[in-house]
């Protein structure tokens, strides 16, 4: 399978040049950073611009820099690799650092960025197929059609947002920095998503993400990034659970609880935090967040296993997150 | 669609190429270069048989623009052969059942070659991990954690002999 | 000094170095002066007749050469005599999403992709199966018309009294097994570059050479002569490196033809690699198997009888199916001692690309379901697993009731050797609860002894060719394709002339050049092949070994061959030796032969009491003039089965056996199963090369692994779900157990040096010991796979009465049981593709396509 033809690669080297060229070309541009969600889309044809720009070499959005006083500052261009690999993050962020470990695999994570995790497509197996797949099966809301494979009748998408670095970002209360002709503007991460599957995000066409924010008042909890897959590596969550925890003379000072993989966007659940504070963690809470966050997730066949499967593995994984990041332990699992 | 005049470096030479500007850096190695080391075996950027090294970390040839790649130092499977015989790696490869039917085995040898030149001995685990971005279908991996063994031992014995 | 020089010794393949190296070459990576790219199109809908196909507009854009058709080609043909049923490009009617309509060669990738959008296809759709039980039912609309109720073939055999025995059995299990559909996922996508060479006289096409990634180079020829309409001697077919194959390159693949045609038409050299989805659409993998089983034992645990009514779902064309079909009942004998074997196997036909032969062909399915089934009848007996299995065993030298013929049978060593490594004894059943042991047995054959062409032919010939500096050059029709056919050649070669391995050169798999062998499948190389070249290699011996001993002044059977000297066997002890390992000392570097000094000091010496190997060859070409053999191998008529209807599937000359135990854990809360090692005993009959043995053990286990708990086709109305290795999953390094080979030797009294299969038998047992192990581990028994996190946890919660997850409810509630049908997944519901109102496909459909229920 061949790309689709377009113009020009542009490859600008600043971020100013870059959102020039966005700017330009607006209507008909992708944006290219890791590539390994962009180029196998446009292999299937998903995505056919006129214009790709090639952001690779903007230098200064790479890196992890601690930035005295508020916090620290990722670039977007930032790979998975060097986040788990960041020791800085580990001490201070480490939830962070669990997710991005588990991301795809060592090589897609030596691609990857953590701007192009966070700007990830929903994916659905009726829409991230060829377009030969697509034609004979009948195109759907997402790409090309008007109706829904995964619920028929409903016109609603519910392509799964399956990003694994958003619900940790998410319970950093992580904010992202946009670069636009008219400027910098700064949005917590979690104002960033729509939860409709097929316009998932809030990025303009002449808008690019240039930076992560994390801020000091989210270091050094602790934190717990789990995810279900059937694969040990290469594969995109199934479901994805991430809990961050401060404790305080053995009470819960703060927590937060996010989910990925089973909503076409990636869920702060704001009730966990309420539930937990102050609390003492022990099994029965444990279960009741489990509850709490199954709940929220509305997971639809847009994958493999069942959306009860994937359901109840949100309920497991939270019970055993809150429980371990209590006990400070590390679930990764492979 | 208008070719773009752009200059790579790949193994160590630099070639002035006229490409189109969607061709992937997989495709220019193998019909460009006619260096056919690289395999492609999926679509999707998930089996890793295409994998190279771009300024010396892995990455799927597949999945990066060749265009993308100017100014960078490619390294391919043909690129690692050392005066004019086989690398440890390769060799072990080879006694150890590492290479079966031999489609995976340079986007392995790279992967191997990444990882022992950012930890000299690496333990099974992080031997598993770091090979688990490539698939193979004929060997079950086993053979090859015993490849690279041998290859470190190898290579230890060569630093010692050389000294 | 040991038995021999190079059998037995672990040593690289002799095609290594191409493959660390990358300059080994597939055939996509071949490139010809003036080459075109081919792109096909393919069929949108699962069933359909063709109306009108038009390719004018596609014909007119700039960079295409040519455009074929099904018409270009009309001529059916299939891998069965009684399977000719393809068309490598549809003619009539498409039977599957991604049938082949039509060809584009052009002078670039991006041209021939847009071409394809050009060509016109207008349909009339016909009502489609995807369910076997379904299609069994279907009275009109046929997928092929000649075969009612779309089964393309039914077997129903009796041995013994079955009834009777079961009748008289103390305990009889019953159950329903389900097997998924998977399939071979060689790395390397199926690629074929075709190229005819002109007339000199007349300018017109004359002979073909096509290239491909084939695992049978003469039956591609055979059937390239049938549809070109050629003689096989105007048709050259060379394999290349081959990039995996596990069966799915065993048989003729549409764009193998398609390639042909197309150069044809294009009179010009045309590549078709498929892309990675057409591929899961090319196929030929292992059909989604249901299998109704019901074993009697007596209270000691001796089977006293089998029934087994197996349905697989075989896809829209017969491809091996019949094989299959036949395997699955021939195969539950042999294994152990079966008296009383009932079998019924309907082979049918859906509208989904076609299944095959891949990697254990016919038998893993239903071995999953036998062995499980096994271990119930064991746990009800109060017996140990291992045990009820020995005491089944055959007692070979033996002929099975279905007529099977075991001479050689490694079994129970294999059992006592699994038993003994994973301290069955110490910890079955002992382990704490979550993690368990299980065990599974299976065996397979070493090649069918009846080909696929009934003939008297040999299967396999080979030539070898000495030169008078003393390399040996081996012609074998083989085809080596990962699993070490040319170093295991090489070494036989060398072995029996007593020479050394940097002496042998392999020529494989190159019609033009190499006598036919029937190919890379039925684990039948090592067998046939290799005592083709140990046959031939004789021949050649006996002329070097007739003129050594006119100058050694000895009878020609008292010379004995080995490490590149020739000597007399008296003599064999001391001086020959000593003076060998000053000669292989002083005479080569880094296996290069050096020849000078030492031959030529010798060249004047007066009689001989040993000569080295050079030296002898030189004596017999000058001798006879040329020094070459011929060696054939034709399975013994003993060896070719009963005289019932289908008997000639299942013989083979020599089986292998196989057991494992498994270990494994499950994780109760979310039916995640970890599986830490297997220990896997083969009987190879002997380990020519243990490296390789250990590699092909190895790598069954972990293919097995896949098939039992990862790797599932998940289909929806005909359209596959998964077609790319991101969804369909091959496990990776990280979940890959630790795999423990245990070689076990029988010495096969016909195979060569011994030897017998050893890359297929041992992936049967690996699913059931799994299984088994889940069973001890969890007390649930699965009876379908994968084994996927989701079923287990559904047995668990089952098993507990614990809330359910229930995996019926969903988007469509009316759904599960259709659903379940369509392709045994879990995970998809809700109604089938519907076809947007604007696509222009829906609107040319007249009719909805129907289902079967």
């Amino acid at each position: 399978m061949s790309l689709p033809e377009f113009k020009l690669l542009l490859r600008p080297r600043t971020v100013e040049e870059a959102v020039g060229l966005l700017a330009k070309h607006a209507n008909n541009i992708r944006v290219l950073a890791g590539g390994t969600d962009l180029i196998p889309s446009m292999r299937q044809k998903l995505f056919e611009p006129q214009y790709v720009l090639d952001i690779r070499h903007i230098s200064e959005l790479k890196g992890v820099h601690p930035r005295p006083g508020t916090g620290v500052e990722i670039g977007a261009l930032t790979t998975h690799t060097t986040l788990e690999r960041s020791d800085l993050l580990r001490q201070r962020y480490p939830v962070l650092t669990e997710a991005a470990g588990t991301v795809a695999s060592p090589l897609l994570r030596n691609m990857g960025t953590i701007g192009g995790n966070i700007c990830l497509d929903t994916r659905c197996l009726w829409y991230n197929q060829s377009l030969t797949w697509r034609k004979a099966c009948g195109f759907c809301i997402k790409k090309d059609g008007d109706l829904c494979h995964v619920a028929p009748g409903g016109t609603k998408c519910w392509a799964a947002f399956s990003g694994d670095t958003p619900p940790a970002l998410l319970c950093l209360n992580a904010e992202i920095e946009i670069a636009s002709p008219s400027g910098m503007r700064r949005v917590p991460l979690r104002e960033f998503y729509t939860g409709i599957g097929d316009s998932y995000r809030k990025l303009q066409a002449d808008e690019l993400l240039t930076r992560v924010f994390l801020p000091d008042t989210s270091a050094y909890y602790h934190g717990i990034y789990r995810k279900l897959r059937i694969r040990g590596s290469i594969d995109y969550p199934l479901a994805g659970v991430a809990v961050v925890l401060k404790r305080s003379n053995g009470h819960v000072a703060d927590a937060r609880l996010a989910i990925t993989a089973v909503n076409p966007a990636p869920i702060l659940i704001v009730g966990a935090t309420q539930m937990l504070a102050g609390k003492v963690i022990d099994e029965s809470l444990a279960d009741a967040v489990g509850d709490l966050a199954a709940k929220t997730a509305k997971p639809l066949t847009t994958s493999a296993l069942t959306p009860e499967y994937r359901r109840e593995m949100i309920r497991v994984f939270t019970k055993r997150a809150v429980l371990a990041v209590a006990n400070n332990e590390s679930l990764v699992r492979h | 669609m208008k070719k773009e005049l752009i200059e790579l470096r790949v193994n160590g030479r630099s070639h002035e190429l006229a490409i189109e500007p969607n061709k992937l850096l997989l495709d220019m190695l193998r019909q460009d270069l006619q260096l056919t080391g690289s395999k492609r075996g999926c679509d999707d950027s998930s089996c890793g048989a295409c994998t190279v090294l771009v300024d010396g970390i892995t990455m799927l040839s597949c999945t990066l623009l060749a265009a993308s790649c100017e100014g960078q130092e490619i390294t391919t499977v043909e690129g690692v052969s050392e005066r004019g015989g086989l690398a440890a790696i390769q060799k072990a490869y080879g006694d150890w059942g590492g290479a079966q039917c031999g489609y995976c085995t340079p986007g392995f040898i790279m992967t191997v070659k990444h990882l022992l030149a950012e930890n000299s001995d690496p333990t099974e685990d992080e031997i598993r991990a770091a090979l688990s971005g490539n698939l193979c279908r004929c060997t079950g991996y086993s053979q090859m954690y015993q490849a690279i063994k041998a290859a470190i031992d190898a290579e230890q014995r060569g630093m010692a002999a050389v000294k | 000094m040991t038995e021999f020089s190079i059998i037995g010794k672990p040593i690289a393949m002799v095609d290594a170095a191409g493959k660390t190296t990358g300059a080994g070459k597939y055939t996509d990576d071949l490139c010809l002066p003036g080459m075109l790219v081919g792109k096909i199109l393919h069929s949108a809908y699962p069933h359909a007749r063709i109306k009108r196909i038009d390719t004018s507009r596609a014909e007119k854009l700039d960079g295409v050469v040519a455009v074929v058709t099904g018409k270009d080609a009309p001529t059916p043909y299939g891998i069965l005599p009684v399977g000719h049923d393809e068309h490598a490009l549809a003619l009539d009617k498409v039977r599957y999403v991604g049938d082949n309509l039509a060809c584009v060669a052009a002078v670039s990738e991006d041209i021939a992709e847009k071409a394809l959008e050009l060509i016109d296809v207008e349909y009339e759709l016909l009502p489609a199966y995807f369910d076997p039980e379904g299609s069994m039912k279907a009275e009109t609309d046929l997928i092929h018309d000649n075969k009612p109720h779309n089964i393309e073939k039914d077997y129903h055999h009796v041995f013994g009294d079955p009834d009777k025995a079961l009748a008289e059995a103390d305990y009889v299990a019953e159950g329903r097994f389900i097997a998924n559909e998977v399939t071979h996922a060689a790395m390397e996508p199926h690629s074929a570059l075709a190229s005819f060479e002109l007339d000199p006289h007349t300018g017109k096409l004359g002979r073909l050479t096509v290239w491909s990634s084939t695992q049978v180079p003469y039956y591609l020829q055979h059937k390239l002569s049938l549809v070109l309409e050629m003689p096989m001697a105007q048709i050259r077919v060379i394999k290349p490196l081959v990039g995996g194959g596990f069966g799915g390159k065993s048989e003729v693949i549409p764009l193998e033809i398609i390639a042909a045609i197309a150069a044809r038409a294009a009179r010009a050299p045309v590549k078709i690699t498929y892309n990675r989805e057409e591929v899961f659409w090319a196929h030929r993998g292992r059909p989604r198997t249901i299998i109704d089983l019901q074993t009697g034992v007596k209270k000691d645990g001796v089977i006293n009888a089998v029934k087994a009514r197996v349905v697989q779902d075989g896809g829209a064309y017969c491809s091996y199916g019949v094989v299959t079909i036949l395997y699955s009942g021939a195969l539950l004998g042999a294994l152990y001692d079966i008296s009383d074997i009932a079998y019924d196997g309907y082979r049918v036909l859906t509208n989904k690309p076609a299944c095959g032969a891949m990697r254990g062909h016919g038998t893993v399915n239903v071995r999953f379901a036998f062995e499980s089934q096994l271990d119930e009848i064991a746990a009800k007996l109060n017996l140990d697993p291992a045990e009820i299995r020995r005491r089944n065993l055959l007692k070979p030298p033996c002929i099975t009731i279905n007529g099977l013929r075991v001479q050689s049978y490694g079994l129970p060593e294999c059992i006592d050797q699994v038993v003994e490594r994973s301290k069955w004894k110490e910890r079955k059943g002992k382990l704490p609860r979550g993690r368990g042991l299980g065990i599974g047995c299976s065996h397979y054959v070493s090649g069918a002894a009846n080909s696929i062409i009934r003939s008297d032919m040999p299967h396999s010939t080979v030539n070898i060719k000495i030169d008078r500096d003393g390399g040996v050059i081996v012609y074998t029709g083989a085809a080596e394709i990962g699993q070490g056919s040319d170093t295991m050649t090489a070494q036989i070669a060398a072995e029996t002339l007593g020479c050394s391995l940097a002496r042998l050169k392999v020529v494989a798999a190159d019609t033009d050049l190499t006598p036919i062998d029937i190919g890379s499948y039925s684990s039948r190389v090592t067998f046939m092949a290799g005592n083709a070249t140990l046959r031939a290699a004789e021949e050649v011996k006996k002329q070097i070994a007739s003129a050594a001993a006119r100058k050694m002044k000895c009878p020609p059977d008292e010379l004995v061959f080995r490490d590149d000297e020739v000597y007399r066997r008296d003599l064999g002890g001391e001086g020959a030796r000593a003076t060998h390992s000053e000669a292989s000392a002083s005479g080569r570097v880094e296996g290069q032969i050096l020849r000078g000094s030492l031959q030529q000091k010798r060249k004047d010496e007066g009689p001989k009491d040993w000569m080295t190997f050079e030296e002898a060859v030189v004596a017999a070409i000058d001798f006879h003039g040329a020094l070459t053999g011929t060696g054939s191998y034709a399975p013994p008529p003993e060896a070719r089965g009963g005289k019932h209807k289908g008997a000639g599937v299942g013989p083979s000359p020599a089986y292998s056996y196989a057991a494992q135990v498994a270990e494994v854990s499950v994780d109760e809360e979310t039916g995640e199963v970890t599986v830490h090692k297997v220990w896997a005993a083969h009987d190879c009959g002997r380990a020519l090369n243990p490296v390789s043995v250990d590699g092909q053990i190895i790598g069954s286990v972990w293919m097995g692994l896949g098939q039992a708990l990862e790797e599932e086709m998940v289909w929806k109305d005909g359209m596959l779900m998964n077609p790319g290795l991101l969804e369909y999953r091959s496990p990776s390094a990280i979940e890959s157990p630790e795999v423990e080979p245990i070689i076990v030797e029988s010495i096969d009294p016909e195979g060569p040096f011994g030897a017998k299969e050893c890359s297929e038998g041992s992936l049967a047992a690996t699913i059931p010991a799994i299984a088994n192990a889940i069973h001890d581990a969890v007390g649930i028994r699965l009876r379908e796979c994968p084994f996927t996190p989701e079923r287990v946890l559904t047995a668990l919660r089952a098993q507990n009465k614990a809330k359910p997850i229930n995996l019926t409810e969903g988007v469509d509630p009316t759904a599960p049981t259709r659903f379940r049908e369509h392709g045994g997944a879990l995970w998809f519901r809700g109604k089938g593709p519907e076809r947007h109102p604007l696509d222009p496909a829906r609107q040319k459909a007249t009719a909805e396509i129907g289902g079967d229920d």
